[in-house]
Protein backbone atom coordinates (compact mmCIF):
# COMPACT_ATOMS: atom_id res chain seq x y z
CA UNK A 1 0.00 0.00 0.00
CA UNK A 2 1.66 3.30 -0.69
CA UNK A 3 1.06 5.42 2.15
CA UNK A 4 3.08 8.26 1.16
CA UNK A 5 1.30 10.59 -0.34
CA UNK A 6 1.93 13.56 0.72
CA UNK A 7 5.11 15.96 0.06
CA UNK A 8 5.87 18.91 1.83
CA UNK A 9 8.23 22.02 1.62
CA UNK A 10 9.08 25.09 3.12
CA UNK A 11 9.79 28.37 1.85
CA UNK A 12 9.99 32.12 2.49
CA UNK A 13 7.95 34.95 0.58
CA UNK A 14 7.86 38.40 1.85
CA UNK A 15 8.58 37.61 5.34
CA UNK A 16 5.93 34.53 5.56
CA UNK A 17 6.89 31.39 6.41
CA UNK A 18 5.01 28.94 3.44
CA UNK A 19 4.82 25.45 4.49
CA UNK A 20 3.62 23.61 0.82
CA UNK A 21 1.55 20.60 1.66
CA UNK A 22 0.71 18.79 -1.67
CA UNK A 23 -1.15 15.39 -1.60
CA UNK A 24 -3.26 13.56 0.96
CA UNK A 25 -3.35 14.90 4.85
CA UNK A 26 -4.14 11.97 6.98
CA UNK A 27 -2.46 10.12 10.34
CA UNK A 28 0.77 9.45 7.94
CA UNK A 29 1.20 13.21 7.46
CA UNK A 30 2.10 13.95 11.28
CA UNK A 31 5.85 13.72 11.51
CA UNK A 32 5.96 15.78 8.34
CA UNK A 33 3.54 18.36 9.04
CA UNK A 34 5.04 18.82 12.61
CA UNK A 35 8.73 18.60 11.34
CA UNK A 36 8.54 21.48 8.71
CA UNK A 37 6.14 23.30 11.20
CA UNK A 38 9.68 23.20 14.19
CA UNK A 39 11.64 23.95 11.25
CA UNK A 40 10.01 27.49 10.44
CA UNK A 41 9.44 28.17 13.93
CA UNK A 42 13.03 27.80 15.25
CA UNK A 43 13.67 30.03 11.91
CA UNK A 44 11.98 32.28 13.61
CA UNK A 45 8.81 33.02 11.35
CA UNK A 46 5.88 34.86 13.32
CA UNK A 47 3.90 34.48 9.76
CA UNK A 48 3.06 30.97 8.67
CA UNK A 49 0.57 29.56 5.75
CA UNK A 50 -0.21 26.47 5.02
CA UNK A 51 -0.62 25.87 1.57
CA UNK A 52 -2.51 22.85 0.55
CA UNK A 53 -2.63 21.59 -3.24
CA UNK A 54 -3.54 18.07 -5.12
CA UNK A 55 -5.45 17.04 -1.51
CA UNK A 56 -8.38 15.21 -2.46
CA UNK A 57 -8.01 13.99 0.60
CA UNK A 58 -7.92 15.33 4.05
CA UNK A 59 -9.62 13.32 7.06
CA UNK A 60 -10.32 13.76 10.45
CA UNK A 61 -7.00 12.22 11.65
CA UNK A 62 -5.52 15.19 9.44
CA UNK A 63 -7.69 17.61 11.01
CA UNK A 64 -6.33 16.29 14.37
CA UNK A 65 -2.23 16.97 12.99
CA UNK A 66 -4.03 20.70 12.39
CA UNK A 67 -5.03 21.13 15.31
CA UNK A 68 -1.90 20.22 16.92
CA UNK A 69 -0.55 23.10 14.79
CA UNK A 70 -3.17 25.79 15.50
CA UNK A 71 -2.30 24.92 19.34
CA UNK A 72 1.31 25.35 18.82
CA UNK A 73 0.94 28.89 16.87
CA UNK A 74 -1.14 30.04 19.78
CA UNK A 75 1.02 29.06 22.36
CA UNK A 76 4.44 30.71 20.23
CA UNK A 77 2.22 33.85 19.11
CA UNK A 78 2.29 32.85 15.47
CA UNK A 79 -0.04 34.21 13.22
CA UNK A 80 -1.69 31.21 10.72
CA UNK A 81 -3.20 31.05 7.34
CA UNK A 82 -4.39 28.47 5.04
CA UNK A 83 -4.48 28.17 1.50
CA UNK A 84 -5.74 26.35 -1.96
CA UNK A 85 -8.13 24.35 -0.25
CA UNK A 86 -11.30 23.16 -2.38
CA UNK A 87 -14.45 24.47 -1.37
CA UNK A 88 -15.45 20.88 0.60
CA UNK A 89 -12.66 21.52 2.75
CA UNK A 90 -12.94 24.92 3.37
CA UNK A 91 -16.34 23.87 4.60
CA UNK A 92 -14.85 21.19 6.39
CA UNK A 93 -12.32 23.27 8.35
CA UNK A 94 -15.07 26.28 9.20
CA UNK A 95 -17.47 23.09 10.97
CA UNK A 96 -14.99 22.04 12.61
CA UNK A 97 -14.21 25.52 14.09
CA UNK A 98 -10.89 25.90 12.52
CA UNK A 99 -11.68 28.77 10.72
CA UNK A 100 -12.02 31.09 14.11
CA UNK A 101 -8.11 30.35 14.40
CA UNK A 102 -6.78 30.62 10.92
CA UNK A 103 -7.80 32.96 7.82
CA UNK A 104 -8.93 31.09 4.67
CA UNK A 105 -7.35 32.43 1.23
CA UNK A 106 -8.44 30.62 -2.02
CA UNK A 107 -4.52 30.73 -3.13
CA UNK A 108 -1.16 31.77 -2.01
CA UNK A 109 -1.47 35.18 -3.37
CA UNK A 110 -4.42 36.11 -1.88
CA UNK A 111 -2.83 34.87 1.53
CA UNK A 112 0.29 37.35 0.88
CA UNK A 113 -1.45 40.21 0.32
CA UNK A 114 -3.71 38.96 3.50
CA UNK A 115 -1.13 38.42 5.57
CA UNK A 116 0.25 42.23 4.30
CA UNK A 117 -2.86 44.06 5.36
CA UNK A 118 -2.93 42.48 8.86
CA UNK A 119 0.70 43.26 9.81
CA UNK A 120 0.60 47.07 7.93
CA UNK A 121 -2.52 47.89 10.04
CA UNK B 1 -4.88 -20.08 2.63
CA UNK B 2 -2.20 -18.75 -0.05
CA UNK B 3 0.66 -19.87 2.56
CA UNK B 4 3.00 -20.55 -0.81
CA UNK B 5 2.60 -17.07 -2.18
CA UNK B 6 3.39 -13.63 -0.37
CA UNK B 7 0.27 -12.38 -0.77
CA UNK B 8 0.26 -8.70 -0.07
CA UNK B 9 -3.34 -7.69 -0.93
CA UNK B 10 -6.59 -8.92 -1.66
CA UNK B 11 -10.06 -7.43 -2.48
CA UNK B 12 -13.60 -8.99 -3.10
CA UNK B 13 -16.31 -7.03 -5.07
CA UNK B 14 -19.70 -8.32 -5.60
CA UNK B 15 -22.48 -6.31 -7.91
CA UNK B 16 -25.79 -7.40 -9.67
CA UNK B 17 -25.79 -8.73 -13.28
CA UNK B 18 -27.05 -5.60 -14.49
CA UNK B 19 -25.02 -3.69 -17.33
CA UNK B 20 -23.15 -0.08 -15.71
CA UNK B 21 -22.44 -2.20 -12.68
CA UNK B 22 -19.10 -2.93 -14.43
CA UNK B 23 -17.95 0.52 -14.74
CA UNK B 24 -18.28 0.89 -10.52
CA UNK B 25 -16.20 -2.10 -10.30
CA UNK B 26 -14.03 -0.89 -13.21
CA UNK B 27 -13.32 2.09 -11.15
CA UNK B 28 -12.79 0.35 -7.94
CA UNK B 29 -10.37 -2.20 -9.02
CA UNK B 30 -8.64 0.85 -10.83
CA UNK B 31 -8.10 2.50 -7.24
CA UNK B 32 -7.12 -0.80 -5.29
CA UNK B 33 -4.19 -1.38 -7.89
CA UNK B 34 -2.94 2.58 -7.98
CA UNK B 35 -2.73 2.29 -4.33
CA UNK B 36 -0.44 -0.67 -4.81
CA UNK B 37 1.46 1.00 -7.64
CA UNK B 38 0.23 -0.63 -11.03
CA UNK B 39 1.98 0.85 -13.86
CA UNK B 40 -0.04 3.92 -14.94
CA UNK B 41 0.68 3.57 -18.16
CA UNK B 42 -1.14 0.38 -18.17
CA UNK B 43 -4.24 1.39 -16.05
CA UNK B 44 -5.87 1.69 -19.48
CA UNK B 45 -5.18 -1.78 -20.73
CA UNK B 46 -6.87 -2.89 -16.85
CA UNK B 47 -9.75 -0.94 -17.05
CA UNK B 48 -10.77 -1.73 -20.68
CA UNK B 49 -10.50 -5.60 -19.93
CA UNK B 50 -12.09 -5.84 -16.46
CA UNK B 51 -14.83 -4.30 -18.47
CA UNK B 52 -15.23 -6.65 -20.68
CA UNK B 53 -14.56 -9.74 -18.36
CA UNK B 54 -17.55 -7.88 -16.42
CA UNK B 55 -19.81 -7.63 -19.36
CA UNK B 56 -19.15 -10.87 -20.49
CA UNK B 57 -19.99 -12.39 -16.92
CA UNK B 58 -23.79 -10.07 -16.92
CA UNK B 59 -24.23 -11.50 -20.47
CA UNK B 60 -23.47 -14.31 -20.85
CA UNK B 61 -22.32 -16.08 -17.86
CA UNK B 62 -25.55 -14.52 -15.75
CA UNK B 63 -28.12 -13.64 -18.51
CA UNK B 64 -28.80 -10.23 -17.75
CA UNK B 65 -30.39 -11.80 -14.30
CA UNK B 66 -30.28 -8.70 -12.06
CA UNK B 67 -30.09 -10.73 -8.97
CA UNK B 68 -27.67 -12.95 -9.87
CA UNK B 69 -24.35 -12.13 -9.09
CA UNK B 70 -20.90 -10.98 -10.19
CA UNK B 71 -18.05 -12.12 -7.57
CA UNK B 72 -14.60 -10.55 -8.46
CA UNK B 73 -11.14 -10.96 -6.31
CA UNK B 74 -8.14 -8.70 -7.08
CA UNK B 75 -4.73 -10.28 -5.32
CA UNK B 76 -1.68 -8.58 -5.61
CA UNK B 77 1.57 -10.51 -4.59
CA UNK B 78 3.95 -8.16 -5.83
CA UNK B 79 4.79 -10.01 -8.97
CA UNK B 80 1.25 -9.56 -10.28
CA UNK B 81 -2.59 -8.30 -10.26
CA UNK B 82 -4.53 -11.14 -10.21
CA UNK B 83 -7.94 -11.20 -11.16
CA UNK B 84 -10.69 -13.44 -11.14
CA UNK B 85 -14.79 -13.08 -12.18
CA UNK B 86 -16.68 -15.20 -11.21
CA UNK B 87 -20.39 -15.46 -12.29
CA UNK B 88 -23.31 -18.04 -11.50
CA UNK B 89 -22.98 -19.83 -14.89
CA UNK B 90 -26.09 -20.19 -16.23
CA UNK B 91 -24.95 -20.52 -19.15
CA UNK B 92 -21.33 -22.04 -19.22
CA UNK B 93 -18.70 -21.00 -21.30
CA UNK B 94 -18.41 -22.44 -24.80
CA UNK B 95 -15.44 -20.97 -26.55
CA UNK B 96 -16.09 -20.29 -30.68
CA UNK B 97 -13.85 -22.87 -32.75
CA UNK B 98 -11.77 -20.16 -33.95
CA UNK B 99 -12.42 -16.61 -33.43
CA UNK B 100 -13.84 -14.36 -36.31
CA UNK B 101 -11.19 -11.71 -37.70
CA UNK B 102 -12.31 -7.90 -37.70
CA UNK B 103 -12.39 -8.33 -41.36
CA UNK B 104 -14.53 -11.39 -41.40
CA UNK B 105 -16.79 -9.45 -38.53
CA UNK B 106 -16.99 -6.65 -41.65
CA UNK B 107 -17.96 -9.19 -44.27
CA UNK B 108 -21.10 -10.47 -41.98
CA UNK B 109 -19.40 -13.53 -40.80
CA UNK B 110 -20.69 -13.95 -37.58
CA UNK B 111 -21.62 -11.10 -35.10
CA UNK B 112 -20.32 -8.40 -34.26
CA UNK B 113 -19.64 -9.24 -30.63
CA UNK B 114 -17.44 -11.51 -29.34
CA UNK B 115 -14.36 -9.33 -29.47
CA UNK B 116 -14.39 -9.17 -25.66
CA UNK B 117 -12.05 -12.33 -25.19
CA UNK B 118 -9.77 -11.53 -28.02
CA UNK B 119 -9.02 -7.56 -26.84
CA UNK B 120 -8.71 -9.15 -22.99
CA UNK B 121 -6.36 -11.52 -24.64
CA UNK B 122 -4.34 -8.67 -25.93
CA UNK B 123 -4.30 -6.03 -23.23
CA UNK B 124 -3.20 -8.71 -20.63
CA UNK B 125 -0.60 -10.93 -19.82
CA UNK B 126 -2.29 -13.84 -18.76
CA UNK B 127 -6.09 -14.61 -19.16
CA UNK B 128 -8.73 -17.22 -19.70
CA UNK B 129 -11.17 -19.61 -18.27
CA UNK B 130 -10.47 -21.23 -15.13
CA UNK B 131 -11.28 -25.41 -14.77
CA UNK B 132 -15.46 -25.02 -14.49
CA UNK B 133 -16.44 -25.52 -10.75
CA UNK B 134 -19.84 -25.88 -9.50
CA UNK B 135 -20.21 -22.54 -8.97
CA UNK B 136 -20.06 -21.23 -12.73
CA UNK B 137 -17.61 -19.75 -14.92
CA UNK B 138 -14.22 -17.93 -13.25
CA UNK B 139 -12.37 -15.67 -15.82
CA UNK B 140 -9.30 -15.24 -14.72
CA UNK B 141 -6.63 -12.67 -15.99
CA UNK B 142 -3.07 -11.67 -14.77
CA UNK B 143 -1.05 -8.57 -15.19
CA UNK B 144 2.50 -8.65 -14.62
CA UNK B 145 4.18 -5.91 -12.51
CA UNK B 146 7.87 -6.46 -13.53
CA UNK B 147 7.87 -5.84 -17.12
CA UNK B 148 10.20 -3.35 -18.27
CA UNK B 149 7.57 -1.89 -20.56
CA UNK B 150 4.71 -0.28 -20.91
CA UNK B 151 1.45 -1.05 -22.71
CA UNK B 152 1.55 -3.43 -25.10
CA UNK B 153 0.01 -1.80 -27.75
CA UNK C 1 -46.35 -7.42 -10.95
CA UNK C 2 -43.08 -9.34 -10.93
CA UNK C 3 -42.69 -12.79 -8.85
CA UNK C 4 -38.72 -12.04 -8.93
CA UNK C 5 -39.15 -11.09 -5.31
CA UNK C 6 -37.10 -12.87 -2.50
CA UNK C 7 -38.56 -13.38 0.73
CA UNK C 8 -36.63 -10.08 1.88
CA UNK C 9 -39.27 -8.55 -0.39
CA UNK C 10 -38.22 -6.91 -3.80
CA UNK C 11 -34.23 -7.47 -4.53
CA UNK C 12 -31.90 -4.78 -4.16
CA UNK C 13 -28.68 -4.16 -6.19
CA UNK C 14 -26.43 -3.86 -3.83
CA UNK C 15 -22.49 -4.01 -4.19
CA UNK C 16 -20.80 -5.30 -1.74
CA UNK C 17 -16.94 -4.82 -1.24
CA UNK C 18 -14.88 -6.48 0.96
CA UNK C 19 -12.04 -4.87 2.07
CA UNK C 20 -8.74 -5.73 4.45
CA UNK C 21 -8.64 -4.07 7.44
CA UNK C 22 -5.23 -1.33 6.79
CA UNK C 23 -5.07 2.21 6.98
CA UNK C 24 -5.31 3.49 2.79
CA UNK C 25 -7.85 0.95 1.97
CA UNK C 26 -10.62 3.44 2.89
CA UNK C 27 -9.44 5.21 -0.39
CA UNK C 28 -10.43 2.24 -2.44
CA UNK C 29 -14.12 2.77 -0.86
CA UNK C 30 -14.34 6.31 -1.37
CA UNK C 31 -13.71 5.98 -5.31
CA UNK C 32 -16.23 3.31 -5.39
CA UNK C 33 -18.81 5.30 -3.64
CA UNK C 34 -17.71 8.60 -5.46
CA UNK C 35 -18.18 6.20 -8.85
CA UNK C 36 -21.48 5.21 -8.13
CA UNK C 37 -22.90 8.27 -6.57
CA UNK C 38 -21.68 10.22 -9.84
CA UNK C 39 -23.30 7.56 -12.18
CA UNK C 40 -26.54 8.19 -10.28
CA UNK C 41 -26.41 11.92 -10.98
CA UNK C 42 -25.28 13.64 -7.49
CA UNK C 43 -23.32 16.76 -7.81
CA UNK C 44 -19.87 17.08 -6.92
CA UNK C 45 -20.20 18.78 -3.44
CA UNK C 46 -22.63 16.00 -2.50
CA UNK C 47 -19.90 13.20 -3.61
CA UNK C 48 -17.18 15.00 -1.99
CA UNK C 49 -19.45 15.21 1.12
CA UNK C 50 -19.90 11.22 0.97
CA UNK C 51 -16.20 10.62 0.23
CA UNK C 52 -15.68 12.37 3.69
CA UNK C 53 -18.20 10.11 5.62
CA UNK C 54 -17.12 6.69 4.29
CA UNK C 55 -13.16 7.71 4.58
CA UNK C 56 -14.50 8.03 8.17
CA UNK C 57 -16.73 5.02 8.91
CA UNK C 58 -13.94 2.69 7.09
CA UNK C 59 -11.46 4.27 8.94
CA UNK C 60 -13.18 4.11 12.34
CA UNK C 61 -13.61 0.13 11.14
CA UNK C 62 -10.10 -0.47 10.89
CA UNK C 63 -8.58 1.59 13.53
CA UNK C 64 -11.31 0.86 16.29
CA UNK C 65 -13.65 -2.46 15.30
CA UNK C 66 -10.87 -4.19 13.98
CA UNK C 67 -8.27 -2.60 15.61
CA UNK C 68 -5.52 -2.64 12.49
CA UNK C 69 -6.16 -6.59 12.15
CA UNK C 70 -5.37 -6.62 7.98
CA UNK C 71 -6.64 -10.30 8.43
CA UNK C 72 -9.94 -8.77 9.24
CA UNK C 73 -12.61 -7.63 6.66
CA UNK C 74 -14.27 -4.30 6.75
CA UNK C 75 -17.51 -5.09 4.21
CA UNK C 76 -18.96 -1.54 2.74
CA UNK C 77 -22.00 -2.32 0.97
CA UNK C 78 -23.79 0.63 -1.34
CA UNK C 79 -27.63 0.10 -2.65
CA UNK C 80 -28.43 2.47 -5.01
CA UNK C 81 -32.14 3.69 -5.27
CA UNK C 82 -34.11 5.78 -7.22
CA UNK C 83 -33.76 8.67 -4.70
CA UNK C 84 -30.88 8.08 -2.09
CA UNK C 85 -27.98 6.27 -1.81
CA UNK C 86 -27.28 4.02 1.04
CA UNK C 87 -23.85 2.64 2.60
CA UNK C 88 -22.83 0.76 5.36
CA UNK C 89 -19.99 0.05 7.03
CA UNK C 90 -19.41 -3.10 9.33
CA UNK C 91 -16.29 -4.21 10.86
CA UNK C 92 -15.52 -7.75 12.60
CA UNK C 93 -16.44 -6.14 16.33
CA UNK C 94 -12.72 -6.66 18.03
CA UNK C 95 -13.99 -3.61 19.78
CA UNK C 96 -17.39 -2.44 20.10
CA UNK C 97 -17.87 1.61 20.02
CA UNK C 98 -19.67 3.39 22.92
CA UNK C 99 -22.98 4.78 23.04
CA UNK C 100 -21.08 8.38 23.64
CA UNK C 101 -18.65 8.01 20.96
CA UNK C 102 -21.06 7.89 18.50
CA UNK C 103 -23.25 10.80 20.00
CA UNK C 104 -20.93 13.00 21.07
CA UNK C 105 -20.15 16.99 20.08
CA UNK C 106 -16.51 17.63 20.18
CA UNK C 107 -15.84 21.24 20.65
CA UNK C 108 -12.45 22.80 19.29
CA UNK C 109 -12.01 24.70 22.36
CA UNK C 110 -11.90 21.65 24.88
CA UNK C 111 -10.42 19.54 22.19
CA UNK C 112 -7.26 21.83 21.87
CA UNK C 113 -6.75 21.48 25.33
CA UNK C 114 -6.43 17.85 25.39
CA UNK C 115 -2.88 16.06 24.11
CA UNK C 116 -5.66 13.99 21.34
CA UNK C 117 -6.94 16.02 19.01
CA UNK C 118 -8.91 13.34 16.99
CA UNK C 119 -12.61 12.44 17.91
CA UNK C 120 -13.78 14.26 14.64
CA UNK C 121 -14.94 11.38 12.69
CA UNK C 122 -18.03 10.22 14.23
CA UNK C 123 -19.37 13.57 14.37
CA UNK C 124 -18.36 14.39 10.90
CA UNK C 125 -20.60 11.22 9.41
CA UNK C 126 -23.22 13.12 11.41
CA UNK C 127 -22.80 16.37 9.62
CA UNK C 128 -22.55 15.56 6.32
CA UNK C 129 -25.00 12.79 5.85
CA UNK C 130 -28.87 12.76 5.62
CA UNK C 131 -28.94 9.74 8.19
CA UNK C 132 -26.90 7.74 10.12
CA UNK C 133 -27.42 5.05 12.33
CA UNK C 134 -25.06 2.68 14.54
CA UNK C 135 -25.85 -0.84 14.94
CA UNK C 136 -24.30 -4.21 15.24
CA UNK C 137 -23.57 -5.92 11.78
CA UNK C 138 -25.13 -9.39 11.23
CA UNK C 139 -21.82 -10.61 11.88
CA UNK C 140 -21.85 -9.01 15.67
CA UNK C 141 -19.40 -6.15 14.20
CA UNK C 142 -19.90 -2.32 14.92
CA UNK C 143 -22.30 -1.14 11.52
CA UNK C 144 -22.82 2.39 10.25
CA UNK C 145 -25.43 3.03 7.86
CA UNK C 146 -25.51 6.14 6.26
CA UNK C 147 -27.75 7.62 3.70
CA UNK C 148 -27.27 10.91 1.49
CA UNK C 149 -30.41 11.49 -0.90
CA UNK C 150 -30.84 12.37 -4.17
CA UNK C 151 -32.02 16.22 -4.97
CA UNK C 152 -33.31 16.53 -8.51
Amino acid sequence: MLEDELTVNTRQREGVAIIDLIGDVTTFAEEKINTAYQEVTNQGSRLVLLNFRQNDYINSAGIAILIGIVTEVNRNSQKLAVSGLSQHFQKIFRMVGLAQYADIYQDEDEAIQGFKSITTT
Amino acid sequence: MNINTTLIASMDISFPSELGYEIIVRDAVESFAHRHGFAPERLEDLRTSLCEACINAIEHGNQCVAHMRVDVRCQYDRKQFQIEIQDQGIRPFSPPERPYSIAEKLAGVGTLRGMGLQIIAHLTDESGFLENDERGNCFRMVFYCDLDRTSRY
Amino acid sequence: MSNDTSQNGPLEKVIELRLPSKLGYERVAMDTASSLAKRMGFQDDRIDSLKTAVSEAVTNAIEHGNQHDSAMKVVVLLTARDDELIVSVADQGRKPLSQNCTTKIPHLEEIMEQPDKGGWGIWLIRELMDEVEFTTAPSGGNQVRMVIHLER
